[in-house]
Protein backbone atom coordinates (compact mmCIF):
# COMPACT_ATOMS: atom_id res chain seq x y z
CA UNK A 1 0.00 0.00 0.00
CA UNK A 2 1.25 3.48 -0.71
CA UNK A 3 0.46 6.65 1.20
CA UNK A 4 -2.38 7.77 -1.03
CA UNK A 5 -5.14 6.36 1.13
CA UNK A 6 -4.49 6.07 4.84
CA UNK A 7 -8.15 6.39 5.80
CA UNK A 8 -9.49 4.43 8.77
CA UNK A 9 -11.13 2.08 6.27
CA UNK A 10 -7.82 1.34 4.56
CA UNK A 11 -6.21 0.60 7.93
CA UNK A 12 -9.08 -1.66 8.97
CA UNK A 13 -9.04 -3.56 5.68
CA UNK A 14 -5.31 -4.10 6.04
CA UNK A 15 -5.91 -5.63 9.47
CA UNK A 16 -8.48 -7.98 7.95
CA UNK A 17 -5.61 -9.70 6.21
CA UNK A 18 -4.51 -10.88 9.68
CA UNK A 19 -8.10 -12.06 10.31
CA UNK A 20 -8.68 -9.35 12.89
CA UNK A 21 -12.32 -9.81 13.96
CA UNK A 22 -12.48 -6.42 15.67
CA UNK A 23 -11.53 -4.62 12.44
CA UNK A 24 -14.24 -6.52 10.60
CA UNK A 25 -16.81 -5.49 13.19
CA UNK A 26 -15.75 -1.84 12.89
CA UNK A 27 -16.04 -1.96 9.09
CA UNK A 28 -19.49 -3.51 9.44
CA UNK A 29 -20.60 -0.85 11.91
CA UNK A 30 -19.29 1.94 9.65
CA UNK A 31 -20.83 0.80 6.39
CA UNK A 32 -23.57 -1.80 6.90
CA UNK A 33 -26.35 0.81 6.82
CA UNK A 34 -25.58 2.16 3.35
CA UNK A 35 -24.82 -1.34 2.02
CA UNK A 36 -28.11 -2.68 3.40
CA UNK A 37 -30.05 0.34 2.13
CA UNK A 38 -28.60 -0.11 -1.37
CA UNK A 39 -29.23 -3.87 -1.51
CA UNK A 40 -32.75 -3.49 -0.09
CA UNK A 41 -33.53 -0.80 -2.68
CA UNK A 42 -32.44 -3.17 -5.45
CA UNK A 43 -34.07 -6.35 -4.18
CA UNK A 44 -37.13 -4.84 -2.44
CA UNK A 45 -37.29 -7.76 0.00
CA UNK A 46 -35.76 -7.67 3.49
CA UNK A 47 -34.96 -11.36 3.87
CA UNK A 48 -33.18 -11.57 0.50
CA UNK A 49 -31.39 -8.30 1.16
CA UNK A 50 -30.07 -9.67 4.46
CA UNK A 51 -28.78 -12.76 2.66
CA UNK A 52 -26.95 -10.66 0.07
CA UNK A 53 -25.52 -8.23 2.64
CA UNK A 54 -24.24 -11.20 4.63
CA UNK A 55 -22.65 -12.55 1.45
CA UNK A 56 -21.03 -9.17 0.71
CA UNK A 57 -19.44 -8.82 4.14
CA UNK A 58 -18.30 -12.45 4.21
CA UNK A 59 -16.73 -11.84 0.81
CA UNK A 60 -14.93 -8.87 2.33
CA UNK A 61 -13.80 -10.98 5.30
CA UNK A 62 -12.56 -13.85 3.16
CA UNK A 63 -11.10 -11.85 0.26
CA UNK A 64 -9.87 -8.60 1.79
CA UNK A 65 -6.63 -9.00 -0.15
CA UNK A 66 -8.53 -8.26 -3.36
CA UNK A 67 -9.04 -4.67 -2.28
CA UNK A 68 -5.97 -2.50 -2.92
CA UNK A 69 -6.22 0.78 -0.96
CA UNK A 70 -3.60 2.39 -3.19
CA UNK A 71 -5.88 2.14 -6.21
CA UNK A 72 -9.03 3.78 -4.85
CA UNK A 73 -11.19 4.46 -1.81
CA UNK A 74 -12.88 1.61 0.03
CA UNK A 75 -16.53 2.64 0.17
CA UNK A 76 -17.10 2.88 -3.61
CA UNK A 77 -15.43 -0.52 -3.96
CA UNK A 78 -17.71 -2.00 -1.30
CA UNK A 79 -20.82 -0.37 -2.77
CA UNK A 80 -19.93 -1.68 -6.23
CA UNK A 81 -19.46 -5.16 -4.79
CA UNK A 82 -22.84 -4.92 -3.04
CA UNK A 83 -24.61 -3.61 -6.15
CA UNK A 84 -23.11 -6.37 -8.31
CA UNK A 85 -24.18 -9.06 -5.85
CA UNK A 86 -27.70 -7.67 -5.56
CA UNK A 87 -28.12 -7.31 -9.33
CA UNK A 88 -26.74 -10.83 -9.84
CA UNK A 89 -29.38 -12.04 -7.43
CA UNK A 90 -32.06 -10.09 -9.24
CA UNK A 91 -30.88 -11.34 -12.60
CA UNK A 92 -30.63 -14.98 -11.53
CA UNK A 93 -34.08 -14.76 -10.01
CA UNK A 94 -35.66 -13.37 -13.12
CA UNK A 95 -33.38 -15.39 -15.43
CA UNK A 96 -32.94 -12.37 -17.62
CA UNK A 97 -29.72 -12.12 -19.55
CA UNK A 98 -28.52 -8.63 -18.91
CA UNK A 99 -24.97 -7.54 -19.52
CA UNK A 100 -23.31 -5.17 -17.17
CA UNK A 101 -19.89 -3.68 -17.42
CA UNK A 102 -18.49 -5.62 -14.45
CA UNK A 103 -20.75 -8.62 -14.37
CA UNK A 104 -18.16 -11.24 -15.22
CA UNK A 105 -15.76 -10.24 -12.49
CA UNK A 106 -15.79 -11.82 -9.08
CA UNK A 107 -14.80 -8.58 -7.38
CA UNK A 108 -15.29 -4.98 -8.52
CA UNK A 109 -12.77 -3.13 -10.67
CA UNK A 110 -11.02 0.02 -9.57
CA UNK A 111 -13.02 3.17 -8.89
CA UNK A 112 -10.64 6.12 -8.71
CA UNK A 113 -11.74 8.97 -6.52
CA UNK A 114 -11.61 12.34 -8.27
CA UNK A 115 -9.89 15.29 -6.62
CA UNK A 116 -13.18 16.67 -5.31
CA UNK A 117 -13.95 13.44 -3.41
CA UNK A 118 -12.64 14.76 -0.12
CA UNK A 119 -14.43 18.13 -0.39
CA UNK A 120 -17.41 16.78 1.54
CA UNK A 121 -17.74 14.14 4.22
CA UNK A 122 -19.86 11.10 3.39
CA UNK A 123 -23.05 12.41 4.98
CA UNK A 124 -22.92 15.77 3.21
CA UNK A 125 -21.96 14.17 -0.07
CA UNK A 126 -24.98 11.85 0.24
CA UNK A 127 -27.24 14.88 0.80
CA UNK A 128 -25.66 16.63 -2.17
CA UNK A 129 -26.13 13.58 -4.42
CA UNK A 130 -29.82 13.38 -3.46
CA UNK A 131 -30.33 17.10 -4.03
CA UNK A 132 -28.61 17.05 -7.41
CA UNK A 133 -30.55 14.04 -8.60
CA UNK A 134 -33.83 15.52 -7.40
CA UNK A 135 -33.10 18.58 -9.51
CA UNK A 136 -33.22 16.43 -12.68
CA UNK A 137 -36.41 15.98 -14.67
CA UNK A 138 -38.40 13.08 -13.18
CA UNK A 139 -38.05 10.89 -16.29
CA UNK A 140 -34.31 11.58 -16.45
CA UNK A 141 -33.86 10.63 -12.80
CA UNK A 142 -36.02 7.55 -13.38
CA UNK A 143 -33.83 6.46 -16.31
CA UNK A 144 -30.69 6.63 -14.18
CA UNK A 145 -32.39 4.78 -11.33
CA UNK A 146 -33.54 2.01 -13.69
CA UNK A 147 -29.95 1.56 -14.84
CA UNK A 148 -28.39 1.70 -11.40
CA UNK A 149 -30.93 -0.06 -9.19
CA UNK A 150 -32.42 -2.50 -11.72
CA UNK A 151 -29.46 -3.08 -14.03
CA UNK A 152 -31.34 -2.15 -17.21
CA UNK A 153 -29.54 -1.25 -20.43
CA UNK A 154 -30.23 1.79 -22.62
CA UNK A 155 -32.64 -0.09 -24.87
CA UNK A 156 -34.41 -1.76 -21.95
CA UNK A 157 -34.91 1.61 -20.29
CA UNK A 158 -36.19 3.11 -23.56
CA UNK A 159 -38.72 0.29 -23.77
CA UNK A 160 -39.72 0.63 -20.11
CA UNK A 161 -40.23 4.39 -20.36
CA UNK A 162 -41.58 4.32 -23.94
CA UNK A 163 -39.06 6.96 -24.97
CA UNK A 164 -36.66 7.07 -27.97
CA UNK A 165 -33.33 5.34 -27.42
CA UNK A 166 -31.37 8.50 -28.21
CA UNK A 167 -33.33 10.45 -25.62
CA UNK A 168 -32.57 7.88 -22.94
CA UNK A 169 -28.86 7.91 -23.81
CA UNK A 170 -28.78 11.71 -23.53
CA UNK A 171 -30.71 11.69 -20.26
CA UNK A 172 -28.30 9.27 -18.63
CA UNK A 173 -25.12 10.87 -19.93
CA UNK A 174 -26.19 14.44 -19.19
CA UNK A 175 -27.64 13.46 -15.80
CA UNK A 176 -24.40 11.86 -14.68
CA UNK A 177 -22.35 14.77 -16.02
CA UNK A 178 -24.60 17.14 -14.07
CA UNK A 179 -24.06 15.08 -10.95
CA UNK A 180 -20.31 15.23 -11.52
CA UNK A 181 -20.35 18.98 -12.08
CA UNK A 182 -22.53 19.48 -9.03
CA UNK A 183 -20.14 17.54 -6.82
CA UNK A 184 -17.16 19.35 -8.36
CA UNK A 185 -18.79 22.67 -7.57
CA UNK A 186 -18.56 21.89 -3.85
CA UNK A 187 -14.78 22.17 -3.92
CA UNK B 1 -7.36 15.32 -20.71
CA UNK B 2 -7.64 13.98 -24.19
CA UNK B 3 -10.45 11.52 -24.59
CA UNK B 4 -11.15 9.73 -27.83
CA UNK B 5 -14.08 11.67 -29.22
CA UNK B 6 -15.96 8.74 -30.66
CA UNK B 7 -16.15 7.07 -27.24
CA UNK B 8 -16.63 10.16 -25.11
CA UNK B 9 -20.40 9.69 -24.98
CA UNK B 10 -20.21 6.06 -23.87
CA UNK B 11 -18.02 6.34 -20.80
CA UNK B 12 -20.64 7.35 -18.21
CA UNK B 13 -23.12 4.71 -19.37
CA UNK B 14 -20.36 2.09 -19.51
CA UNK B 15 -19.49 2.71 -15.87
CA UNK B 16 -23.19 2.53 -15.03
CA UNK B 17 -23.50 -0.79 -16.87
CA UNK B 18 -26.21 0.60 -19.16
CA UNK B 19 -24.58 0.10 -22.56
CA UNK B 20 -26.25 -2.34 -24.91
CA UNK B 21 -24.12 -5.24 -26.12
CA UNK B 22 -23.00 -3.62 -29.37
CA UNK B 23 -21.88 -0.33 -27.82
CA UNK B 24 -20.30 -2.17 -24.96
CA UNK B 25 -18.31 -4.47 -27.24
CA UNK B 26 -17.08 -1.52 -29.30
CA UNK B 27 -16.01 0.41 -26.22
CA UNK B 28 -14.29 -2.57 -24.63
CA UNK B 29 -12.45 -3.22 -27.86
CA UNK B 30 -11.24 0.39 -27.69
CA UNK B 31 -10.14 -0.06 -24.06
CA UNK B 32 -8.31 -3.23 -25.09
CA UNK B 33 -6.10 -1.11 -27.31
CA UNK B 34 -4.65 0.39 -24.14
CA UNK B 35 -6.17 3.88 -24.23
CA UNK B 36 -5.04 5.18 -20.85
CA UNK B 37 -7.13 8.36 -21.05
CA UNK B 38 -10.37 6.45 -21.46
CA UNK B 39 -9.35 3.88 -18.82
CA UNK B 40 -8.68 6.64 -16.32
CA UNK B 41 -11.97 8.36 -17.10
CA UNK B 42 -13.83 5.08 -16.67
CA UNK B 43 -12.29 4.64 -13.22
CA UNK B 44 -13.48 8.09 -12.17
CA UNK B 45 -16.89 7.46 -13.68
CA UNK B 46 -17.15 4.29 -11.58
CA UNK B 47 -16.61 6.39 -8.48
CA UNK B 48 -19.34 8.79 -9.60
CA UNK B 49 -21.75 5.91 -10.29
CA UNK B 50 -21.07 4.45 -6.83
CA UNK B 51 -22.40 7.69 -5.33
CA UNK B 52 -25.86 6.81 -6.69
CA UNK B 53 -26.14 4.36 -3.79
CA UNK B 54 -27.06 7.35 -1.63
CA UNK B 55 -30.34 7.62 -3.54
CA UNK B 56 -31.52 4.49 -1.74
CA UNK B 57 -33.91 5.22 1.14
CA UNK B 58 -32.12 4.96 4.46
CA UNK B 59 -32.49 1.56 6.12
CA UNK B 60 -30.96 -0.17 9.11
CA UNK B 61 -30.00 -3.85 8.96
CA UNK B 62 -31.44 -6.01 11.75
CA UNK B 63 -29.18 -6.66 14.73
CA UNK B 64 -29.49 -10.39 14.16
CA UNK B 65 -27.70 -10.02 10.82
CA UNK B 66 -24.65 -8.66 12.56
CA UNK B 67 -24.93 -11.42 15.17
CA UNK B 68 -24.95 -14.13 12.51
CA UNK B 69 -22.06 -12.54 10.62
CA UNK B 70 -19.92 -12.13 13.70
CA UNK B 71 -20.59 -15.73 14.74
CA UNK B 72 -19.41 -16.97 11.33
CA UNK B 73 -16.41 -14.66 11.30
CA UNK B 74 -15.31 -15.66 14.80
CA UNK B 75 -15.60 -19.33 13.88
CA UNK B 76 -13.52 -18.83 10.75
CA UNK B 77 -10.94 -16.74 12.62
CA UNK B 78 -10.40 -19.66 15.00
CA UNK B 79 -9.84 -22.11 12.19
CA UNK B 80 -6.39 -22.68 10.69
CA UNK B 81 -5.62 -20.54 7.68
CA UNK B 82 -6.51 -22.14 4.38
CA UNK B 83 -4.29 -21.28 1.47
CA UNK B 84 -5.97 -19.30 -1.28
CA UNK B 85 -6.96 -21.45 -4.22
CA UNK B 86 -4.33 -21.59 -6.89
CA UNK B 87 -4.99 -19.81 -10.13
CA UNK B 88 -4.23 -23.07 -11.83
CA UNK B 89 -7.68 -24.16 -10.65
CA UNK B 90 -9.24 -21.98 -13.33
CA UNK B 91 -10.21 -24.08 -16.33
CA UNK B 92 -7.67 -24.05 -19.12
CA UNK B 93 -10.27 -23.14 -21.71
CA UNK B 94 -10.96 -19.92 -19.86
CA UNK B 95 -7.33 -18.84 -20.09
CA UNK B 96 -7.24 -19.98 -23.68
CA UNK B 97 -10.24 -17.79 -24.34
CA UNK B 98 -8.51 -14.79 -22.81
CA UNK B 99 -5.37 -15.45 -24.81
CA UNK B 100 -7.42 -15.70 -27.96
CA UNK B 101 -9.02 -12.40 -27.12
CA UNK B 102 -5.65 -10.70 -26.83
CA UNK B 103 -4.46 -12.05 -30.17
CA UNK B 104 -7.66 -11.16 -31.93
CA UNK B 105 -7.66 -7.69 -30.37
CA UNK B 106 -4.45 -6.97 -32.20
CA UNK B 107 -5.87 -8.31 -35.41
CA UNK B 108 -9.33 -6.78 -35.24
CA UNK B 109 -10.73 -4.60 -32.45
CA UNK B 110 -14.26 -5.43 -33.45
CA UNK B 111 -13.65 -9.16 -33.41
CA UNK B 112 -11.99 -8.88 -30.01
CA UNK B 113 -15.01 -7.10 -28.63
CA UNK B 114 -17.35 -9.82 -29.82
CA UNK B 115 -15.16 -12.53 -28.34
CA UNK B 116 -14.98 -10.75 -25.03
CA UNK B 117 -18.76 -10.71 -24.78
CA UNK B 118 -18.78 -14.46 -25.34
CA UNK B 119 -16.19 -14.95 -22.62
CA UNK B 120 -18.28 -12.87 -20.27
CA UNK B 121 -21.20 -15.19 -20.93
CA UNK B 122 -19.02 -18.24 -20.30
CA UNK B 123 -17.70 -16.69 -17.09
CA UNK B 124 -21.23 -16.02 -15.94
CA UNK B 125 -22.18 -19.63 -16.45
CA UNK B 126 -19.00 -20.87 -14.77
CA UNK B 127 -19.54 -18.57 -11.80
CA UNK B 128 -23.13 -19.76 -11.43
CA UNK B 129 -21.99 -23.40 -11.48
CA UNK B 130 -19.30 -22.71 -8.89
CA UNK B 131 -21.78 -20.95 -6.63
CA UNK B 132 -24.21 -23.84 -6.93
CA UNK B 133 -21.46 -26.36 -6.16
CA UNK B 134 -20.37 -24.39 -3.12
CA UNK B 135 -23.95 -24.25 -1.85
CA UNK B 136 -24.32 -28.01 -2.30
CA UNK B 137 -21.05 -28.65 -0.47
CA UNK B 138 -22.18 -26.44 2.39
CA UNK B 139 -25.52 -28.23 2.55
CA UNK B 140 -23.76 -31.59 2.56
CA UNK B 141 -21.44 -30.50 5.37
CA UNK B 142 -24.41 -29.34 7.45
CA UNK B 143 -26.28 -32.60 6.80
CA UNK B 144 -23.23 -34.66 7.81
CA UNK B 145 -22.84 -32.69 11.00
CA UNK B 146 -26.52 -33.08 11.85
CA UNK B 147 -26.26 -36.83 11.27
CA UNK B 148 -23.19 -37.08 13.53
CA UNK B 149 -24.94 -35.19 16.32
CA UNK B 150 -28.07 -37.33 16.05
CA UNK B 151 -26.25 -40.68 15.95
CA UNK B 152 -23.38 -40.06 18.38
CA UNK B 153 -24.07 -41.77 21.74
CA UNK B 154 -22.32 -38.85 23.46
CA UNK B 155 -25.12 -36.50 22.41
CA UNK B 156 -27.65 -35.55 25.11
CA UNK B 157 -31.29 -35.93 24.13
CA UNK B 158 -33.54 -33.00 25.06
CA UNK B 159 -37.30 -33.40 24.41
CA UNK B 160 -38.97 -30.07 23.68
CA UNK B 161 -42.61 -30.17 24.78
CA UNK B 162 -45.11 -28.01 22.92
CA UNK B 163 -46.91 -25.51 25.15
CA UNK B 164 -49.96 -25.92 22.91
CA UNK B 165 -51.41 -29.44 23.36
CA UNK B 166 -51.92 -29.62 19.59
CA UNK B 167 -48.27 -28.86 18.84
CA UNK B 168 -45.98 -31.80 17.99
CA UNK B 169 -43.13 -32.59 20.35
CA UNK B 170 -39.70 -31.57 19.09
CA UNK B 171 -36.41 -33.13 20.01
CA UNK B 172 -32.97 -31.61 20.38
CA UNK B 173 -29.66 -33.41 20.63
CA UNK B 174 -26.71 -31.56 22.11
CA UNK B 175 -23.17 -32.73 21.45
CA UNK B 176 -20.51 -30.89 23.40
CA UNK B 177 -18.19 -30.60 20.39
CA UNK B 178 -20.50 -30.73 17.36
CA UNK B 179 -23.35 -28.48 18.48
CA UNK B 180 -27.11 -28.69 18.84
CA UNK B 181 -29.54 -30.24 16.37
CA UNK B 182 -33.27 -29.56 16.79
CA UNK B 183 -35.70 -31.73 14.82
CA UNK B 184 -39.44 -32.04 14.42
CA UNK B 185 -42.24 -33.07 12.10
CA UNK B 186 -45.65 -31.58 11.33
CA UNK B 187 -44.49 -28.25 12.73
CA UNK B 188 -47.06 -25.51 11.99
CA UNK B 189 -45.78 -22.78 9.66
CA UNK B 190 -45.34 -19.41 11.41
CA UNK B 191 -47.30 -16.44 10.09
CA UNK B 192 -45.90 -14.50 7.13
CA UNK B 193 -42.81 -12.47 8.01
CA UNK B 194 -42.41 -14.52 11.22
CA UNK B 195 -39.81 -17.15 12.05
CA UNK B 196 -39.10 -19.65 14.79
CA UNK B 197 -36.13 -18.73 16.98
CA UNK B 198 -34.17 -20.95 19.38
CA UNK B 199 -33.16 -19.60 22.80
CA UNK B 200 -30.71 -20.95 25.37
CA UNK B 201 -31.96 -20.25 28.89
CA UNK B 202 -28.96 -19.85 31.25
CA UNK B 203 -28.93 -21.37 34.74
CA UNK B 204 -27.49 -18.21 36.28
CA UNK B 205 -30.22 -16.35 38.21
CA UNK B 206 -31.35 -13.24 36.36
CA UNK B 207 -29.39 -14.06 33.20
CA UNK B 208 -31.25 -13.24 29.99
CA UNK B 209 -32.07 -15.87 27.35
CA UNK B 210 -29.35 -16.17 24.72
CA UNK B 211 -30.66 -15.69 21.15
CA UNK B 212 -29.72 -18.38 18.67
CA UNK B 213 -30.66 -19.40 15.14
CA UNK B 214 -33.93 -18.68 13.33
CA UNK B 215 -35.70 -20.74 10.71
CA UNK B 216 -39.02 -21.78 9.22
CA UNK B 217 -40.14 -25.40 8.75
CA UNK B 218 -40.26 -26.68 5.18
CA UNK B 219 -43.62 -26.87 3.37
CA UNK B 220 -44.12 -30.42 4.72
CA UNK B 221 -43.70 -29.23 8.29
CA UNK B 222 -40.25 -30.74 8.71
CA UNK B 223 -37.94 -28.74 10.93
CA UNK B 224 -34.19 -29.27 11.25
CA UNK B 225 -32.05 -26.63 12.94
CA UNK B 226 -28.30 -26.88 13.44
CA UNK B 227 -26.48 -24.68 15.92
CA UNK B 228 -22.88 -25.41 15.12
CA UNK B 229 -21.39 -23.18 17.79
CA UNK B 230 -23.55 -22.90 20.93
CA UNK B 231 -22.46 -19.79 22.86
CA UNK B 232 -22.75 -21.48 26.29
CA UNK B 233 -21.64 -24.86 27.51
CA UNK B 234 -24.31 -27.40 28.40
CA UNK B 235 -23.63 -27.20 32.14
CA UNK B 236 -24.48 -23.49 32.17
CA UNK B 237 -27.77 -23.91 30.31
CA UNK B 238 -31.01 -24.69 32.09
CA UNK B 239 -33.31 -25.13 29.11
CA UNK B 240 -33.88 -24.67 25.41
CA UNK B 241 -36.91 -22.76 24.20
CA UNK B 242 -38.40 -21.85 20.83
CA UNK B 243 -40.48 -18.75 20.23
CA UNK B 244 -42.07 -17.14 17.21
CA UNK B 245 -40.33 -13.87 16.30
CA UNK B 246 -40.31 -11.27 13.52
CA UNK B 247 -38.26 -12.15 10.46
CA UNK B 248 -34.58 -11.64 11.20
CA UNK B 249 -34.98 -12.73 14.82
CA UNK B 250 -34.96 -10.80 18.10
CA UNK B 251 -32.39 -10.02 20.72
CA UNK B 252 -34.85 -10.93 23.47
CA UNK B 253 -37.98 -13.11 23.22
CA UNK B 254 -41.06 -11.10 22.28
CA UNK B 255 -43.55 -13.98 22.54
CA UNK B 256 -44.28 -16.82 24.93
CA UNK B 257 -42.24 -19.95 24.12
CA UNK B 258 -44.05 -22.49 21.94
CA UNK B 259 -41.64 -25.28 22.90
CA UNK B 260 -39.50 -25.73 26.01
CA UNK B 261 -37.16 -28.51 27.10
CA UNK B 262 -34.95 -28.81 30.19
CA UNK B 263 -31.25 -29.51 29.72
CA UNK B 264 -29.80 -32.24 31.89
Amino acid sequence: MNQRDVSPDATLVTRLLQKDVSSFEQLYDRHSRIVYALVLRILQQASTAEEVVQDVFLQLWRNAAHYDPSRGPFVPWLLTLARNRALDHLRLKSERQRRREDQAEELPPVASAPDYEKALDEKRRAERVRALMTSLAPQQKRAIELAYFEGLSHSEIAAALKEPLGTVKSWIRNGLLRLKEGLQATT
Amino acid sequence: MKICDQFRELIQAYALGALDAEDRAAFEAHLATGCSDCAKTVEEARWLVSQLAYLAPEATPPDMLKGRLMQTVREEARQPRIAAPSKTGIPFWMWAGVAALVVLSLYSALEAGRLRVEIHDANERAAAILRERQQLQEQLAVAKREAMIVTDPASVKIPLAGQDPQAPQLEAKWHSQLGICVMGHNVPMPAANRVLQLWLIPKAPGAKPMPSMTLRPDPDGKLVLLVSNPPESMSETKALAITEEPEGGSLQPTTTPRWVGGVG
